[in-house]
């Protein structure tokens, strides 16, 4: 059957996808420290034509497109004033490490809490790391000195949701300063999103539109050839 | 198909949550003692789109909003020159019994006695341990001290205790300006030595005007631009229904 079907059926679940991964960018347009992402496609593989009677090769033809990576950008984004003693942020490259339960995880996400037992947890409650991987105890003032906490570079970073992010640790070489008082905003940006989103939008249009003209060529083949009115 | 019809909806209702939070912080501006609320967000899990393998793309679920519990920064010392005001300085919270027979903290310090001569706060909880005023005592010769001393015509009849919890963040509201002890909050202790207590002032509510409307701006914003990635979605699906005329 004709293979363009298939190519444009292929672009359009690729869109499909794309979408997704802007709707998780516009959904966390306020979650401090998200990392924004974006979707990378790439040809399925190439298929070399040649003429059945001659042997002469006719050229080569994508067979079908796909999401390769969604890749994340994790570089550093500005700081915001919260005034939170407990908010901390870090300017430039590195994160915090977290004791979770299935491990060690990081995050710059540093908006924290006050454990029962006095120490320094995230949100869900896991303890944050400070200097050679110990965990940090709140001062009576209700404070803890940024420079306590640990700040780690990563390999291959990957986000595991929750805020957190998975990777090799790969020391402190290059890693930001802390900041107490202050969240990291949100790296999505709502501009590249919403221009993403409708063009995205339009590709997919655009492969409807392609299966629209195989159909009606494949229409005509089967209905119009060998017609003697035709 | 179409996920991200999902994770659009959930950041809308996490940022609702965070409206929500805004609208109570604005409402309580000129409560005595009122901390505001302390919302956060966070992303949701990432699964496996398209391709089975291990290290194929993923795509997020969306967000949710994270209750941090309250802010207890410091608000500001309104002076009212009521004899029986008293407003906190520092970390810490009056311990009050309220009606309803509950212990419970509160740093709502506008007390009045009652017709038992008791000192209670504006909605009748009564200070712990009582403070009981003799008959006829009216404010002009009632003192209360920096620790809590209670005097009445020089005489000690009492003294205000302040406790403190290892983590404020995970007090329970109870309403009426009060808080409640949870075990995620840890036992009351007596509060820090720097905490002390001013006579004839209330101590206002926290809640910045300013930063309050920036965050209800910001939360109408991504609310609206999530919406609009639902109706692309939407959009979508109706092309994706078009393929077959």
């Amino acid at each position: 059957m004709d293979r363009g079907l298939y190519i444009a059926a292929s672009g359009m679940l690729s869109e499909q996808i794309r979408q997704d991964q802007i709707a998780n960018d516009l959904a966390n347009a306020a979650t401090p420290g998200y990392k924004s992402d974006r979707t990378a496609q790439r040809e399925f593989g190439d298929l070399l034509l040649a003429n059945r009677a001659t042997g002469q090769v006719v050229g080569s033809q994508s067979t079908a497109v796909q999401v390769d990576t969604i890749e994340t950008d994790f570089t550093p984004k500005p700081s915001r004033e919260t005034g939170e003693p407990l908010d901390f942020a870090i300017t430039g490259e590195g994160f915090f490490g977290v004791r979770t339960g299935q491990g060690v995880r990081y995050t710059r996400n540093g908006q924290f809490t006050v454990s029962p037992q006095g120490l320094l947890v995230t949100a869900s409650g896991d303890p944050v790391l400070g200097r050679g991987g110990r965990t940090v105890r709140v001062g009576d003032d209700g404070r803890v000195d940024p420079r306590a906490l640990e700040v780690v570079a990563l390999e291959n970073p990957r986000k595991e949701g929750d805020n957190l992010v998975t990777g090799t640790p790969a020391g402190a070489a290059g890693t930001g300063q802390v900041r107490a008082g202050a969240l990291e905003v949100s790296g999505s940006d709502a501009a590249r999103s919403m221009v993403d989103m409708i063009a995205s939008l339009r590709a997919f249009e655009a492969g409807q539109r392609v299966i629209h003209t195989i159909d009606e060529t494949l229409g005509k083949a089967s209905t119009q050839v060998g017609s003697v009115t035709g | 198909m179409l996920e991200g019809l999902n994770s659009a909806a959930a950041g809308m209702a996490a940022q609702q949550q965070r409206l929500d939070a805004v609208s109570n912080d604005l409402a309580n501006a000129n409560t005595t003692g009122y901390k505001r609320v302390r919302v956060g967000f966070r992303d949701l899990v990432y699964t496996q789109t398209g391709r089975s393998s291990a290290e194929g793309p993923r795509t997020g679920a969306g967000s949710a909003a994270v209750d941090a519990g309250r802010a207890f920064a410091q608000g500001v010392l309104q002076r009212t020159d009521q004899p029986f005001d008293v407003a906190i300085q520092g970390e810490g919270f009056l311990r009050v019994k309220l009606p309803d027979g509950r212990q419970a903290l509160t740093r709502d310090g506008s007390l009045r006695p009652d017709g038992s001569g008791k000192l209670v706060t504006s909605t009748g909880a009564v200070v712990q341990p009582p403070v009981t005023f003799p008959e006829g005592a009216d404010g002009s010769n009632v003192s209360i001290g920096p620790d809590g001393t209670v005097l009445s015509s020089g005489r000690q009849i009492g003294r205000i205790e302040v406790v403190s919890v290892r983590s404020p963040q995970k007090l329970q509201p109870a309403g009426d300006n009060a808080f409640v002890v949870t075990p995620e909050s840890g036992n009351t202790r007596p509060a820090p030595a720097a905490t002390t207590l001013a006579q004839g002032a209330l101590e206002a509510s926290n809640v910045d005007m300013a930063d309050a409307m920036v965050s209800m701006i910001e939360s109408q914003r991504a609310f609206q631009l999530t919406s609009k990635a639902i109706q692309t979605q939407d959009q979508m699906w109706e092309i994706a229904n078009g393929v077959k005329r």
